[in-house]
């Protein structure tokens, strides 16, 4: 609790004295007269002065939950001795909002216990310390107040909201463990794959017998085996481009979240990559718990401004399995990324690149000058793009309107033009 | 509303003296550079203006005071008459955000200014009354006088220092409820 005095204070102390002292030098009594109620009100609220002894506890009613909804919170306010004023801020951190009363003005007696509640929303995906409360107490004639900061203590995590996807990227290569996914290769499995000749050795249940019949001698079915994938999602945190409370790097959390929670829920393992100012990675792994582990990271997710140079080599091996598919999500603006990216495609990795287009972010130019300069920027990220079509990597430009499934679309689409050719 | 209220009220302090002085520009001058005063310190939310303004107001008050050879009987209700002027004043200063106000705070708020402004006057009138008090002046009435005025000023200071210290003690050994 700490004490401050008002400005009233000292302006009654000042008043008080100048009015006494007058009396004295004019010898006019009726200044004392004019003088004396304001020494009084200030002796009077100083004596009475107490510590309002306050408590006020916060409590939330759940501490996980998606973008966009809301959570209630309450206040339990108890008062030691009356406060005939009470200014209480429930102080949010950027990214929450309440529509309740905040700040309130209250009035509490000796002993009574108040609970406020709060509706507090969620308008932006991330951590949070949610409960940091302002009391502050006037004493009767407003002469002091008494201040409190209550530390926030309820942790409230806001998950980004998620897009539904009819169908995700199929990676190049499979992994050695059972999963959603169907590689190229034969072998036990379910799915259909081709017909072959039966050889000594292969199971009677696997003969084709209309196939058998047609050809006058046994022919077996062959088919792919269901295998699971990794999936690197690899996250551009060097720089963004911001407009109205909105950036690339939100756009690339939401995303990344969404290929997150879809992948796993097709048994493949997750793995993510931070790469920026502070790298941080997350090996891969499949079940529920790894995607929490995930969006755990995501939240933690931030614009670190760094002038090092970092590659590559700098990322745990282990973080980048072999035959991973790795997913990009960048704005491409920092030269660091866009070699690393060009490095992992050097290294053999099934990379796409889902370029968070930071054009829609940049201000109109009105100057010739400034118009120049734009131009040649964007002429700037479409070479670099080219740079990347020409070693085969995909690279979609995703504008902050079109669905995820669009951009998938379009990257699978080039993958499969892209095989054709080679073929 | 407590500001407009502030200087109303000023404007009715003003006004008597200006009637019944015999120094009228001069009273004139004090209580209009007192209600200027008032109204920039008002606008501009500051303490120090406030201050001044009040002197000011104070001051033309002294002027009639000081030329009247008899004991004004009106001057309990102008010395409630400043401290309500004063405690307008200064509610109508204190840094607000936009805040939810409990109608009962309101009514608190208002009711303590009534009550407080009630006090000064039956104060002033108990020193007016005093005043009256068939005793000889001198040097040891003077005496008097300057010690209750310096023993006043020495309480306000040991009482707001007092408060200090238990602050400051509480907060080094963790009280915080």
């Amino acid at each position: 609790v700490t004490r401050a005095a008002t400005p009233k204070l000292g302006a009654y102390a000042v008043l008080a004295g100048a009015g006494l002292l007058a009396a004295l030098v004019l010898g006019r009594p009726e200044l004392v007269a004019l003088a004396a109620p304001f020494a009084a009100v200030l002796i009077a609220d100083l004596g009475l002065a107490e510590t309002p002894h306050l408590k006020a506890v916060f409590d939330l009613d759940r501490q996980h939950v998606l973008e966009g909804e809301s959570v209630q919170a309450k206040v339990n306010l108890t008062a030691g001795r009356r406060v005939a004023r009470l200014e209480l801020l429930l102080n949010l951190p950027d990214g929450l909002s309440t529509e309740a009363p905040n700040p309130q003005i209250l009035r509490l007696r000796s002993r009574e216990r108040r609970e406020l509640k709060y509706s507090i929303q969620c308008d932006h995906w991330g951590a949070h310390l949610v409960g940091e409360l302002i009391l502050r107490a006037s004493t009767p004639l407003g002469l002091l107040v008494y201040e409190e900061n209550s530390q926030p203590g309820e942790p409230l995590k806001v998950y980004p909201h998620g897009e539904a996807l009819r169908t995700l990227l199929r990676p190049l290569e499979t992994q050695a463990f059972a999963g959603n996914q169907l590689p190229r290769t034969h072998g036990e499995g379910i799915e259909f794959a081709d017909l072959r000749p039966f050889v000594p050795g292969d199971r009677v249940r696997r003969v084709n017998w209309r196939a058998t019949a047609r050809r006058g001698e046994p022919w077996v079915n062959e088919t792919h085996p269901e295998r699971n994938a990794d999936v690197v999602i690899f996250l551009d945190t060097f720089a963004e481009a911001r407009r109205h409370g909105e950036s690339t790097l939100d756009h690339a959390v939401q995303a990344a979240a969404t290929l997150a929670a879809h992948y796993i829920r097709e048994k493949d393992r997750v793995g993510l990559v931070a790469f920026g100012g502070v790298l941080n990675w997350l090996t891969a792994s499949s079940g529920i718990g790894q995607l929490y582990r995930v969006l755990d990271s995501l939240l933690d997710a931030e614009i670190f401004l760094s002038h090092a140079w970092e590659d590559v080599s700098l990322i745990p091996v282990r973080t980048l399995p072999p035959k991973a598919l790795v997913l990009a999500l960048t704005p491409l603006l920092d030269e660091r990324s866009a070699r690393a990216l060009l490095d992992l495609r050097a290294r053999g990795f099934d990379l796409s690149v889902f370029e968070i287009s930071p054009v829609p972010f940049a201000p109109s130019p009105e100057a010739r000058l400034d118009a120049l300069a734009y131009r040649l920027w964007v002429m700037r990220r479409e070479t670099l793009r080219s740079s990347y079509l020409r070693l085969g990597v995909p690279v979609v430009e995703w504008r902050e309107e079109a669905p995820l499934q669009a951009v998938l679309e379009e990257v699978r689409t080039f993958r499969r033009h892209a095989r054709v050719r080679h073929a | 509303v407590t500001g407009g209220a502030a200087a109303l009220v000023a404007v009715g302090l003003v006004l008597p003296p200006v009637a019944r002085s015999t120094h009228v520009l001069l009273s004139l001058g004090l209580g209009g550079a007192g209600l200027i005063s008032l109204g920039f310190g008002l606008v501009a939310r500051r303490s120090g203006t406030l201050v001044l303004a009040i002197a000011l107001l104070g001051s033309e008050q002294a002027v009639w005071f000081t030329t009247s050879s008899s004991l004004d009987p009106w001057t309990p209700f102008y010395a409630g008459g400043f401290l309500l002027v004063a405690e307008l004043a200064w509610w109508s200063i204190e840094p607000r955000a936009r805040a939810w106000i409990e109608h009962d705070a309101t009514l608190s708020r208002a009711g303590s200014v009534i009550t407080t402004c009630t006090g000064g006057t039956l104060l002033a009138g108990l020193v007016m009354f005093a005043a009256e008090a068939p005793l000889r002046g001198g040097a040891g009435l003077v005496l008097v006088g300057v010690v209750a005025a310096t023993a006043a000023l020495a309480l306000i200071a040991v009482v707001a220092f007092r408060g200090d210290v238990v602050e400051r003690t509480e907060e080094l050994v963790g009280r915080d409820d």
